[in-house]
């Protein structure tokens, strides 16, 4: 029996494999939150003003008492200061709806911007603001989307993608300057106090692009970059991958991260279940988030997601404890915890209830 | 240079990846006068399902997935005119579509693909698409596969929508709807009403051969 912890103490111990209380438990809920701020805080509102966005994570540990605090706002946000034309409807996950790559001599056009301006300032801010207000209290780790993320963002994947086999060269200067954006902007977002930052590399995926793809376009040298400028920083390495068939070998051993984040999907064969990721080693040297379908949280009920939770505990135990691990596990929800109208706040504290309950480690 | 040669030829720039021989070869078969579709079944078709196996034997990645199917559209683009009308009198309509509120687009486009790989005649109307702007295709066009796609939970509804639309349109007798992405599930289709949920768009496409 651990005593009982601080969810700050939780985290530290988590991310130390030392025993914990209860295991760590973070669905990630982001956008979600504007629904605990007073009145009514619209998608666009929570997307653009940086001062009720830090207050809506802020509220968020306020409710759940989250070990840690992943500031994600969207997957557009690099992307729109490049001038991708972004869609904000009042309710809905901003997204790209426009690109700005149309020929070959297009991506020569990318150039990093000054980071503190425009959406990625945006972010900077809100970091302060979160960090300000949780320090000490939870672990912030800010999201940023990586530098191939970016430049599909930016260019349209499809498009990227074939340029990538045919001619590469304008592709690798485009990503030069991605990744640039990418440092500049860990270096502000360090200067906010906060204590990880979380990459997502979501196209080190098997069913999009192989090894060989993928270190050529983002592992070995783009990544390397933005990696090391986390490193330089201080702060911890995560990364998020919500795909279905993660490159974990690379992401995970070949990066040495800290965190990785993981989703899992059932239906497709090979994607890997939280008792394979962590009997396979991956748990050994970071800490595994995963992996409660986020679906659930929308169709599902308070009881349907407490027993999935309890479940997952229970698996992640059985297999921390063959590997002969105390904890590197936080219970997590794969991907973004979907931000609509529909979906229900209750069944986040179904998974925080459910971790009291059973989530007692070792 | 005989029919098989050229067949070959059509085959080899799809595998290879090679639109400028795709169509350099398909100008053979018109020049030669062969049968068109002897040549898209007999090619460019052949040279796409050994892509489609590949890339599901994580042989090749979808890069030379899409460059390929590139490669195969090029070919395409002059053979499928020369066909003459009475010969795709028999061919099946086919629309594609990823629901409104919903960007994913790559899985659609293989399924698109491998559809036209398959013989059908495919009307892709893109991704973000309103449920009424799908039923009046399917009205319009007299469509008589509609595959639907989406990777995201909160616009699965849009499918239910739109078969919704289809039965107060009278349509949905006439049309076999197929759906799939990862968060669809075969009793989410038997719940919306579809005909099928597939994992992956050669089997879907093997499905509907079967039909
Ligand atoms: C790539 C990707 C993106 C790219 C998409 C680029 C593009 N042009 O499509 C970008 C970065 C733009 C993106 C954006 C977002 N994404 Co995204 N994305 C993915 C990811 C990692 C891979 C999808 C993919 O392309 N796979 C490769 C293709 C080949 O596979 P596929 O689409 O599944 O298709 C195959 C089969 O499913 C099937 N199939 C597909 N359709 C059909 C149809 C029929 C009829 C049939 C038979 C078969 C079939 O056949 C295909 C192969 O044969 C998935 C995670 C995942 N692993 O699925 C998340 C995922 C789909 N994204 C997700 C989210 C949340 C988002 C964002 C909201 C993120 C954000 N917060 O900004 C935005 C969405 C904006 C919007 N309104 O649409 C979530 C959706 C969660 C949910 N269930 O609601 C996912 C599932 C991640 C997760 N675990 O949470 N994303």
């Amino acid at each position: 029996m651990v005593a009982p912890m601080t969810p700050y103490e939780r985290a530290i111990a988590t991310l130390n494999n030392e025993p914990v209380d209860e295991y760590a438990a973070y669905p990630l809920v982001c956008g979600l939150q504007r629904r605990l701020l007073p009145g009514t805080v619209t998608y666009k509102q929570w997307a653009t003003d940086s001062n009720l966005c830090a207050q809506s994570y802020i509220e968020g540990f306020n409710k759940w008492k989250f070990p840690f605090t992943v500031t994600l706002e969207d997957l557009s946000v690099t992307a729109h200061d490049l001038g991708a034309n972004v869609r904000m409807d009042k309710e809905n996950t901003p997204f790209v709806d426009g690109h700005i790559i149309h020929d070959m001599e297009d991506y020569d056009k990318i150039q990093a911007p000054d980071v503190t301006q425009g959406r990625t300032g945006h972010l900077i801010r809100m970091n302060h603001k979160v960090v300000e207000g949780l320090k000490d209290k939870s672990f912030v780790i800010a999201f940023l989307e990586g530098p191939l993320l970016t430049l599909s963002q930016s260019a349209g994947a499809e498009r990227l993608f074939m340029d990538m086999f045919t001619d590469p060269a304008p592709v690798h200067r485009a990503l030069e300057q991605t990744t640039k954006m990418c440092c500049d902007a860990v270096d502000k977002i360090a200067e906010a106090g906060v204590q990880g930052m979380c990459w997502d590399y979501l196209w080190g995926n098997y069913t999009v692009l192989g090894d060989k793809e993928y270190a050529e376009f983002e592992g070995d040298k783009y990544a390397k970059a933005t990696n090391e400028a986390t490193r330089r920083n201080g702060l911890g390495l995560g990364i998020h991958n919500c795909a279905d068939m993660p490159h974990l070998d690379t992401q995970i051993n070949k990066f040495g991260v800290d965190v990785y984040s993981l989703a899992y999907y059932p239906l497709a064969e090979a994607s890997p279940n939280m008792t394979k990721v962590i009997e396979d080693g991956y748990a050994d040297k970071c800490t595994i988030f995963g992996n409660i379908d986020p679906q659930m949280f929308m169709r599902n009920t308070y009881e349907q997601v407490y027993e999935t939770t309890m479940n997952l505990c229970q698996e992640a135990k059985t297999a921390l404890c063959k590997r002969g691990l105390n904890t590197h596990f936080c219970v997590s929800s794969g991907c973004e915890v979907p931000p609509d109208l529909e979906c229900h706040i209750d069944n986040v504290t179904a998974v925080m209830d459910a971790v009291h309950k059973f989530g007692a480690g070792q | 240079m005989s029919k098989e040669e050229i067949f070959e030829e059509l085959a080899n720039a799809v595998i290879n990846c090679k639109a400028d021989l795709s169509k350099a070869a398909a100008e053979k078969v018109l020049a030669e006068g062969i049968n068109p579709v002897d040549a898209i079944n007999e090619g460019l078709v052949k040279g796409m399902n050994v892509i489609g196996d590949k890339y599901a034997a994580h042989q090749i990645y979808l890069p030379q997935v899409l460059v390929a199917a590139h490669a195969m559209y090029a070919g395409l683009d002059l053979l499928l005119p020369a066909i003459p009308k009475e010969d795709l009198a028999d061919a099946k309509k086919a629309a594609t579509a990823v629901v409104e509120g919903d960007v994913h687009d790559i899985g659609k486009n293989i399924v698109k693909t491998m559809l036209t790989a398959g013989g059908y005649i495919v009307n892709d109307l893109g991704k973000d698409v309103a449920p009424s702007k799908i039923a009046e295709t399917v009205k319009g066009e007299g469509i008589d596969i509609l595959c639907l796609s989406t990777l995201m939970t909160p616009t699965m509804d849009n499918m239910k929508n739109t078969i919704d639309l289809l039965k107060e349109q009278g349509t949905r007798g006439n049309c076999t709807v197929t759906i799939g992405g990862p968060p669809t599930s075969p009793s989410f289709a038997e719940e919306i009403g579809a005909d099928h949920r597939d994992n992956n768009a050669q089997d879907c496409v093997n499905w509907l051969k079967g039909q």
